[in-house]
């Protein structure tokens, strides 16, 4: 018995896929969740196999969900977004569904998750979405606090430390792990108002305070809330751009 | 200007006979000999010059250059009349030739007063047309660019909406066959409702409010009657607004109403005319936890920018949240 959780904001889509879902004997549902929180907290408690998510949704969209999941169930989205921009997302899912969902290409994408969960070599999600194909750049940061998801607004941003397989989001309220590389969050923001100044450090231009030479060919910058961030050569650089001097 | 030139070629030949016939007394054979050849040469000598100010157009001091080529064609016709007339009438008259030496530089002065004042007004001419040329340039480009971006923004307004409907049609057809032939009633309704305000810059608030009740009405479907809507209005039935404003705006109150709470929603639409204003409130309740930081991609933004758009100004549209409700203001000037 595979276990499945639909993920959606409006009853009338989950009922589609629920219903789609009858003929299959081997399937069972287990969650119907109408927003990101409660798809996180019942995909968390249910290690279902497989997940159908909408991306558009009210709270966490289907990506900062998927982000802030422990383990990664098979995901097939469900969405009205265009062909296009689901392409993008093609190697990091199961499958994709374009809404208004037909029987045919639903029985198609179960069908290839079934051979998938059957060969027992799960596609794993790996928590690297392309966010900036969707509506534009993010304004904010997703992260799990103590078992809590915490949205951290992107103006709230002190600066953005490299810290091994995690990045540390440092903050006025403190400062949070996520477990995501510093080039996907870099390209998930705003370019004009963030800029990555050194391998290790992306910062706000709003905190920008001052910058003082260092050593031969790297600055210092010193950032409105007192922390120091080195600035490399062609970090310099790209605040040059960003700044018009 | 072509039969302008030849006109006042006429009335300097005209003059010139004139005055040396009447005035200074000269027999009229050899007056209009002098008239003939001064006014031939200085329209030839006007004529070489307008070409050469036509054919090489200055950016900069177009006073200057039409003085400095006007004296130097009109020198050059004065020269060639002097010696045109010495040799001809002035070698056998004694008399005629010490009067024209005396009357030459008065000659110079006029054939230099008429060139450049001919350059002069033909340089600028020839320059307020190069500008008004690059100025229609500017204005189509910034017409079309508005036409252009409006029809993208409204083509982004509808599909998620028209895909998701498809999909709970889909779902009822299933589920519930009757509504689901109700559902696509009601958007047909719509759809055909926007197909016949496309292109329209205005529309009376009365139709438009036909549209979002249509609009509204498939919303309750898609998220199970838990919507309500109340409208309170205070207007003259002759306002006029902006078609597919209303929409995305109601659908914003939609969204933060709607998901932020799990029981029914009330979302308040507030719509009265003063002072030649048509102001529209839209009041929602929302969660303040989920409620993002920003406005919800090009919702809000896309709004604003099409205002700017129709109305050149920024502050048609306003937010403001207070106690878990969140109000939009929308104002549409009525006489622009």
């Amino acid at each position: 018995m595979y276990k499945v959780i639909i993920i959606d904001d409006e009853p009338l889509a989950r009922q589609l896929v629920s219903t789609f879902l009858q003929p299959y004997k081997e399937i069972e549902v287990v969650a119907e969740c109408g927003d990101g929180f409660e798809g996180f907290k019942a995909v968390q408690e249910l290690k279902p196999d497989l997940i159908f998510l909408d991306v558009q949704m009210p709270k966490l969209n289907g990506f900062e969900m998927l982000e802030l999941l422990d383990e990664v169930p098979s995901v097939i989205f469900t969405t009205a977004f265009d062909e296009y921009a689901m392409k993008a997302f093609e190697a990091h899912a199961i499958d994709y569904l374009l809404k208004p969902i037909s029987r045919e290409r639903f029985d198609k994408a179960v069908q290839k998750w079934m051979q998938v969960a059957t060969a027992k070599n799960t596609a794993t999600f790996d928590g690297m979405v392309p966010t900036n194909v969707y509506e534009g750049y993010q304004h904010r940061i997703v992260v799990k606090d103590n078992g809590l998801i915490r949205i951290i607004p992107a103006q709230d941003i002190f600066y953005i430390e490299a810290n091994d397989d995690y990045v540390k989001i440092v903050t006025d309220a403190g400062s949070y792990l996520k477990k995501s590389t510093l080039s996907h969050i870099e390209q998930s923001l705003d370019p004009q108002q963030f800029v990555r100044v050194h391998r290790s450090y992306l910062i706000p231009i709003s905190q920008l305070s001052r910058i003082e030479p260092y050593e031969k060919e790297s600055h210092i910058a010193l950032l409105h809330c007192g922390a120091k961030v080195t600035v490399s050569k062609s970090g310099m650089a790209k605040l040059k751009t960003v700044l018009g001097w | 200007m072509r039969w302008v030139l030849p006109l006042l070629a006429l009335l300097v030949g005209g003059i010139h006979l004139c005055l040396l016939f009447y005035f200074a007394g000269l027999p009229f054979d050899v007056a209009l000999t002098d008239s003939i050849v001064n006014t031939g040469i200085l329209s030839l000598s006007v004529w070489g010059m307008l070409l050469v100010v036509n054919a090489y157009p200055t950016r900069v001091g177009v006073i200057i250059y039409a003085i400095l080529i006007g004296s130097f064609f009109a020198l050059s016709a004065g020269y060639a009349s002097w010696q045109a007339m010495r040799l001809s009438i002035g070698k056998d008259d004694r008399s005629y030739y010490m009067w024209l030496a005396k009357t030459m530089p008065i000659r110079y002065i006029i054939n230099v007063l008429i060139c450049g004042w001919l350059a002069t007004y033909t340089a600028m001419e020839k320059q307020a047309e190069a500008l008004e040329n690059k100025f229609l340039k500017q204005t189509d480009a910034a017409v079309l660019h508005k036409e252009a971006e409006l029809y993208k923004l409204r083509q982004q307004l509808q599909p998620h909406f028209l895909y998701n409907s498809l999909n709970s049609i889909s779902a009822l057809t299933m589920i519930a066959p009757e509504k689901a032939q109700d559902m696509i009633g009601k958007l047909s309704d719509f759809l055909r409702s926007s197909v016949r305000r496309e292109g329209q810059e205005k529309i009376s608030i009365v139709e438009e409010l036909g549209y979002i009740e249509a609009y509204l009405s498939i919303e309750s479907v898609r998220f199970g009657n838990r919507l309500r809507v109340e409208f309170e209005k205070e207007y003259a039935d002759d306002a006029q607004i902006p078609p597919f404003l209303l929409q995305p705006l109601l659908e914003n109150a939609i969204k933060f109403g709607l998901y932020g709470k799990t029981g029914n929603v009330t979302i308040r639409v507030h719509i009265a005319l003063q002072e030649d204003m048509l102001h529209v409130k839209i009041t929602n309740p929302f969660d303040n936890d989920s409620q993002p930081p920003r406005g919800t991609g090009f919702g809000l933004e896309g709004i604003r920018r099409r205002l700017y758009l129709l109305f050149a100004r920024t502050d048609l549209l306003e937010t403001h949240k207070a106690d878990n409700t969140f109000i939009t203001t929308l104002k549409i000037p009525q006489h622009v």
